[in-house]
């Protein structure tokens, strides 16, 4: 740990000198690549200088040089414990600058995986946290949650993170029935148990809520300053979801409830982040119940490719299939600045396109860019401890972070 | 057009492109609703008035993003983009500035403070500056990177490269080497409007058009008359190159019988020296140098 002494305050008589540590870049608490260059006076923090950008890839200069298809993928490895949410807001942006009518299958598909893709992510997020702040065991059984979670991605997409399953026009391909039914079965027999047993162990656990009620509080307007969203801005008791104020897909259809805080507290983004893996699970209930039959993708063949059985008898689907996949589709000239409710807040995608078959520019929102920036005034005059609590409350992924 | 897609709708309010030209003055440049989305263009120096216009007078609360963008072909090549969002009306607005590398764009921090890292993260990118922002550091690229990657000018991949060296126990930076050059692939039609000759194309294309006869310009005898006078070939006027090494350097087929090729005059250029030959009876009077040790 590299140490650098400062002239500094001091307490009564004795002299204390402030010292500054690296936290990171290699913390198990850091949640992968951040360094957190901190001051500290004794204990308390004074001041906390982020750096960010050890994982960047520079993923959106890439994406300038593929074409729209190609360039999906990428989006995959932005946040790679929620990657069909990542996924999510490029393809709504490039049907959007298409004007792209997704079949109801297609929507109802997208909601439903979104949503496990969500209780995926507060799984890892919310063990990790109660892990930061010392608790073993629900960390082990959410991690089974997860697991089935990864199961269920790799039978419909056939990968159990990097899923690329979601296209423009629908998604890649319709899933198999019984993985439906399987779905519906395991919210009951799986998730809940599990979750409930787990959450049992937190939730009104002395030591955990010693460790993070009253930590790191923010008031509404500093939350809206700050540009916080998703559950971070939810704790501050705003009820702000973009799946209920600007729904997208048949998000509208759904009947579900935005979980809010009180205390804007490390303990609030936890528990705001509870129960949204079960009004997760409800939306999933109604979607396997409302599950209409039909195509999953658009049938528009200048976007989305034929299916293999087509291309054996149509000389047009072969056409088609050839030039997708060789020089892919071209978006009409315009820019368009599209966000869904990730797990983690609003994710966003800046998409360019000057009518070619590349985008010409596509700036990704990070949701934990605004998030993290904040580290240093929610942290002042807390402990060392705490701030660990307070990176686990904020639920970051450097991927997606430094992208 | 009617709605296909299924983005995140929000409300579309009417008049609202009047209603903020009206409040913006002629620090608005130019305002427009395509694609749903409501975008204004505003004069650079007048970015902090508009913005808090914006937040104070039409609720948009919250800067959820600045995006930078790179246009070479403008005098002011770049573009800042910032993404609002208004929590209780519901909307978002995207404003825009363009700014030039000397430049630069008054900085916002004054009015959001998560505009900090926003605005390091376009100074990282493209090099854009931002006055009044008091820690404009890079943000996401290397300790110690220099130039800025996002530009469309910048190459992919990159200048230097980094690695673990085992000899020196430590990352070492080196210039990018690549085995293959990256490929780019244009995808256009050479039918329609590639303007580039194909490979094996060359002489097809039309010939020069002929210089016209120079009438005034009496012709006497002796040297032509011309501007330029005659210089070295350059490699590319005489074809010559790493190209044309290659081929010359290919073992060729014999075309000839052996018999004609073993008269045929020896190779007069890139060769060895030779060792001069030694000095024979007949050979007095000769110009060529003496030979060493005689």
């Amino acid at each position: 740990m590299s140490m650098q002494l400062e002239q500094s305050p001091t307490t009564g008589d004795e002299v204390i000198t402030n010292y500054t540590i690296n936290f990171g870049p290699q913390h198990p608490a850091a949640h992968g690549v951040l360094r957190m260059v901190m001051e500290l006076d004794g204990e308390i923090i004074e001041r906390i200088d982020p750096h960010v950008g050890l994982l960047h890839r520079g993923t959106e200069k890439l994406i300038e040089h593929k074409t729209y298809l190609q360039a999906l993928p990428y989006f995959d490895r932005l946040d790679y414990c929620s990657p069909l949410a990542m996924e999510y807001s490029y393809v709504l942006a490039v049907e959007k600058l298409l004007n792209l009518e997704v079949p109801l299958r297609g929507q109802y598909l997208r909601v439903l995986f979104a949503e496990l893709t969500r209780i995926c992510n507060h799984m890892l997020n919310i063990g990790s946290h109660v892990m930061d702040v010392g608790a073993m065991t629900p960390n082990l059984l959410l991690f089974e949650i997860r697991e089935d979670c990864l199961n269920f991605f790799e039978r419909a997409s056939g990968a159990r993170m990097h899923s690329a399953w979601y296209r423009p026009g629908g998604v890649a391909r319709d899933v198999p029935e019984k993985l439906l039914v399987d779905l519906g079965n395991w919210i009951d027999e799986r998730l809940f148990p599990l979750f409930e047993d787990a959450m049992s162990l937190v939730v009104d656990n002395r030591i955990f809520k010693q460790r993070n009620v009253d930590i790191a509080l923010v008031s509404r307007e500093d939350a809206l300053a700050w540009g916080f969203s998703g559950p971070m801005i939810r704790a501050a008791g705003i009820p702000w979801d973009l799946r209920k104020s600007q729904p997208y897909d048949v998000y509208d259809r759904m009947d579900f409830e935005i979980p809010v805080g009180t205390n804007s507290d490390c303990y609030d983004r936890m528990m705001v982040r509870v129960e949204e893996v079960r009004q997760s699970a409800r939306i999933m209930r109604q979607c396997l119940a409302e599950m209409p039959s039909g195509p999953v993708a658009s049938t528009d063949r200048k976007v989305v490719p034929p299916k293999r059985g087509e291309m054996k008898s149509s000389m047009e689907a072969l056409i088609h299939h050839f030039k997708l996949y060789t020089e892919g589709f071209h978006v009409p000239a315009g820019e368009v600045y599209v966000a869904t409710e990730s797990p983690k807040g609003e994710f966003g995608v800046y998409l360019v396109s000057d009518g070619s078959n590349k985008p010409y520019r596509c700036k990704i929102r990070p949701t934990a860019f605004s998030h993290l920036q904040a580290m240093d005034f929610m942290s002042k005059g807390h402990m060392l401890p705490d701030a660990t609590a307070i990176l686990g409350a904020i639920d970051v992924v450097f991927g997606e972070c430094d992208r | 057009m009617t709605v296909l897609h299924s983005a995140p709708r929000f409300a579309a309010e009417d008049g609202l492109l009047d209603r903020l030209a009206a409040a913006l003055g002629d620090q608005l440049v130019a305002a427009r609703e395509e694609y749903g989305e409501t975008v204004l263009d505003v004069q650079r120096e007048a970015i902090v008035s508009v913005l808090t216009t914006l937040r104070d007078r039409f609720e948009y609360q919250q800067l959820m993003e600045i995006a930078g963008a790179d246009y070479p072909a403008r005098a002011e090549r770049f573009e800042v983009v910032y993404m609002l969002l208004s929590v209780t009306r519901n909307h978002r607005v995207i404003v825009k500035v363009r700014a030039a590398e000397n430049t630069p764009v008054p900085t916002v921090t004054t009015i959001w403070p998560n505009a900090g890292w926003l605005e390091r993260e376009v100074f990282d990118m493209y090099g854009v500056l931002f006055s009044g922002n008091t820690d404009l550091r890079r943000i996401l690229t290397d300790y110690g990177f220099e130039g800025h990657p996002f530009r469309k000018d910048f190459p992919l991949t990159g200048y230097v490269e980094l690695r673990y060296s085992e000899e020196d126990k430590r990352v070492v930076y080196e210039p990018v080497k690549l085995a293959q050059d990256l490929r780019t692939f244009d995808f256009m039609s050479p039918w329609e409007g590639a303007d580039y000759v194909l490979p094996g194309d060359e002489k097809a294309a039309p010939p020069p058009p002929a210089p016209a006869p120079v009438a005034t310009a009496p012709v006497t005898g002796g040297a032509p008359k011309v501007d330029t006078p005659k210089t070295t070939d350059t490699p590319a006027a005489t074809g010559a190159g790493e190209k044309a090494d290659a081929e010359a350097a290919k073992p060729k087929r014999a075309r000839t019988t052996k018999a004609a090729a073993a008269a045929a005059p020896d190779a007069t250029e890139a060769r060895p020296a030779r060792k001069p030959r030694a000095r024979k009876a007949g050979d007095e009077g000769g110009a060529g140098p003496a030979p060493e040790g005689s």
